[in-house]
């Protein structure tokens, strides 16, 4: 059925977003502490796929550019459509005509995160416009038993990554670390094709995390909005960094969502090589 | 024992809204857990037949909200009636054939929720002006520093059962227990605007769905395990919020009915006893009952 369609590509426009704080700096930490946010959004310098999400003392840091749009509805349609792997190329500036791609989304208002190379994410700033190829919504491969489904990713992508049909009914997915369900954190009962989830981890609770790595969730169903359902397991790509807010932690982009009979999550903690900035071309 | 606060140091803030309409867009639809459209009333204007004491969950409704919902048409005004009103804050009509009832708060969740009679509630409408009596933020309990008090006026401390125990722990009666796979939309927000919405509470749906909260009412309060509300709502091992449901059926995935935030601590701070009769309608939101 879905599965004789063809995706569709569109070019969406997406801003460099600056960042954003109101009249205090001040957020507050799951301690009670407040603290200035620092990388939450924008345009990241220091920060690549293979990075711990502990790395820096930052607050949902991602590893690029945050892209934006400012009306309201077309920031909506640049974040939907978006998936991990399409292309980006910046239209103006002084890195203009240098190609990324995307390797992940974030939730609330909506952020595409757009990797690029370190020498020309050094020339970009706020407001320089990036048009992405978007394709992948949708889109369901021919080879993807059904009871699965798949979301956010370019239809090249699940070759590139370590996702395999294991059985004539299952798929197999290497991943960093398998988290339980309490440790959902923001972006449950939000929709997946939008957001991200939050995992509620903080450095020293024994999940190194890398940005780019895949991970799965047990009992989190990511068909549509994402909320508890005993039995199935949700696999999704790392995309930013920790945060010091109470219910935040560094959040992945859903992208494989079955029952646990379908979806064989196989935790690596050492060998585990998800997102690249190599699988993306982007050294 | 009851617990000493810092009670009679609070102030009283006049706080004014008015009765707000439901809100929808013209795609009209939303989609439930097994990818279900759905159009359903609850969230927004006065939501009859559902007060504290009833079941939460069983209805054809989204984001049931009980009674009234409230908030200030000026933005910078409305977050203060969000985070200062606290739950059974006494709330008069002051417009429209209501005008002279006094409800109570039972809850945040973007609104400010009331509760009245039914026969008050019958007569309101959206646009029906209110004013709120708002005390209980910066209420503190003098014996038990390690527990933060959220959204919780001195009244309801004072109604509630329980109190300081012989060991020093805060005795808390609840009516249902709630495990840490259950928080839903609402984690990661601020403990003062909103309500931690409860998945696995969708009646009529799969078994895969349930994790035994079917039976939830309107106003009971509730102890959520791991939780830790002091500065915003997440999850942390070994802590624990007491909460009071101030809403509804959900048939929206990842939501569902929700307790507003009222007490969150080290666990080992409190003592639970298990207690059916620990919800609001015990203590208040009987008609004209002023409460502070």
């Amino acid at each position: 059925m879905s599965a004789q369609l063809s995706a569709v590509a569109v070019n969406l426009l997406g801003l460099v977003e600056h960042p954003e704080l109101g009249d205090s700096p001040y957020r507050i930490d799951a301690d009670g502490k407040p603290y200035v946010p620092v990388g939450d959004g924008g345009l990241v310098l220091g920060l690549a796929l293979g990075d711990s999400v502990f790395a820096v003392d930052a607050d949902h840091a991602a590893p690029g550019v945050c892209l934006t749009h400012r009306d309201e509805a077309a920031r909506h349609a640049l974040v939907l459509y978006s998936c991990i792997g399409n292309q980006a190329e910046v239209r103006t500036g002084a890195a203009a005509g240098a190609r990324g791609a995307v390797i992940g989304k974030r939730g609330e208002n909506g952020r595409v995160i757009v990797g690029f190379r370190p020498a020309d994410l050094a020339r970009m700033r706020p407001g320089d416009q990036v048009s992405v190829r978007s394709r992948g919504q949708g889109h369901r491969p021919a080879w993807l038993p059904a009871g699965i489904s798949v979301m956010n990713l370019d239809p090249e992508l699940p070759a590139k990554l370590p996702i395999s049909q294991v059985e004539d009914h299952a798929v197999g997915a290497s991943v960093r670390t398998v988290l339980p369900a309490r440790l959902a954190g923001n972006g449950l009962g939000r929709p997946a094709a939008g957001w991200d989830l939050d995992l509620q981890l903080g450095a020293g609770d024994g999940h190194d995390l890398r940005l780019g790595d895949l991970v799965a969730i047990d009992d989190i169903d990511a068909r549509f909005n994402m909320g508890f359902r005993g039995g199935w397991v949700s696999v999704g790509i790392v995309v930013h960094g920790s945060s010091p807010l109470p219910g935040h932690g560094p959040g992945m982009t859903p992208i494989l969502t079955g029952p646990r009979s379908q979806v064989v999550a196989r935790p690596d903690r050492d060998g585990h090589a998800g997102l690249t900035a190599g699988l993306l071309q982007l050294w | 024992m009851k617990a000493a606060s810092n009670a009679d140091r609070l102030v009283s803030q006049v706080l004014t809204g008015e009765v707000w309409p439901p809100l929808a867009d013209r795609h009209g639809y939303r989609v439930g857990p097994d990818g279900q459209p759905f159009v359903l009333p609850g969230m927004g204007g006065v939501t009859l037949g559902v007060h504290c004491g009833d079941q939460a969950a069983g209805y054809a409704s989204d984001h049931l909200e009980p009674g009234a919902s409230v908030r200030n048409a000026d933005p910078a005004a409305n977050m203060a009636v969000q985070f200062l009103t606290c739950v059974s804050n006494a709330v008069r009509v002051d417009s429209g054939p209501a005008a002279g009832a006094i409800g109570h708060v039972i809850g945040q969740h973007a609104y400010v929720l009331v509760d009245f009679t039914e026969a008050e509630a019958a007569q309101l409408t959206a646009g029906d002006a209110v004013t709120i009596i708002a005390v209980g933020q910066g209420l503190r309990l003098l014996e038990h520093q390690s527990i933060v008090v959220k959204n919780c006026s001195p009244g309801l401390l004072e109604a509630m059962p329980g109190g300081t125990m012989p060991d020093g722990r805060l005795e808390v009666h609840v009516a249902a227990r709630i495990p840490a796979e259950a928080i839903g939309a609402g984690v990661g927000m601020i403990s003062e605007y909103a309500n931690t919405d409860l998945m696995g509470a969708y009646a009529g749906l799969g078994d895969d769905l349930s994790l035994g909260l079917e039976s939830l009412r309107i106003g009971d309060i509730v102890a959520m395990a791991d939780q830790d509300h002091r500065y915003g709502r997440g999850y942390r091992a070994g802590y624990l919020t007491i909460g009071v449901i101030s809403t509804g059926q959900c048939m929206l995935f990842g939501h569902g009915p929700g307790p507003s935030s009222l007490l969150s601590g080290p666990a080992d701070a409190f003592s639970l006893v298990d207690d059916p009769d620990a919800n609001l309608a015990s203590w208040f939101h009987r008609a004209g009952q002023d409460q502070r």
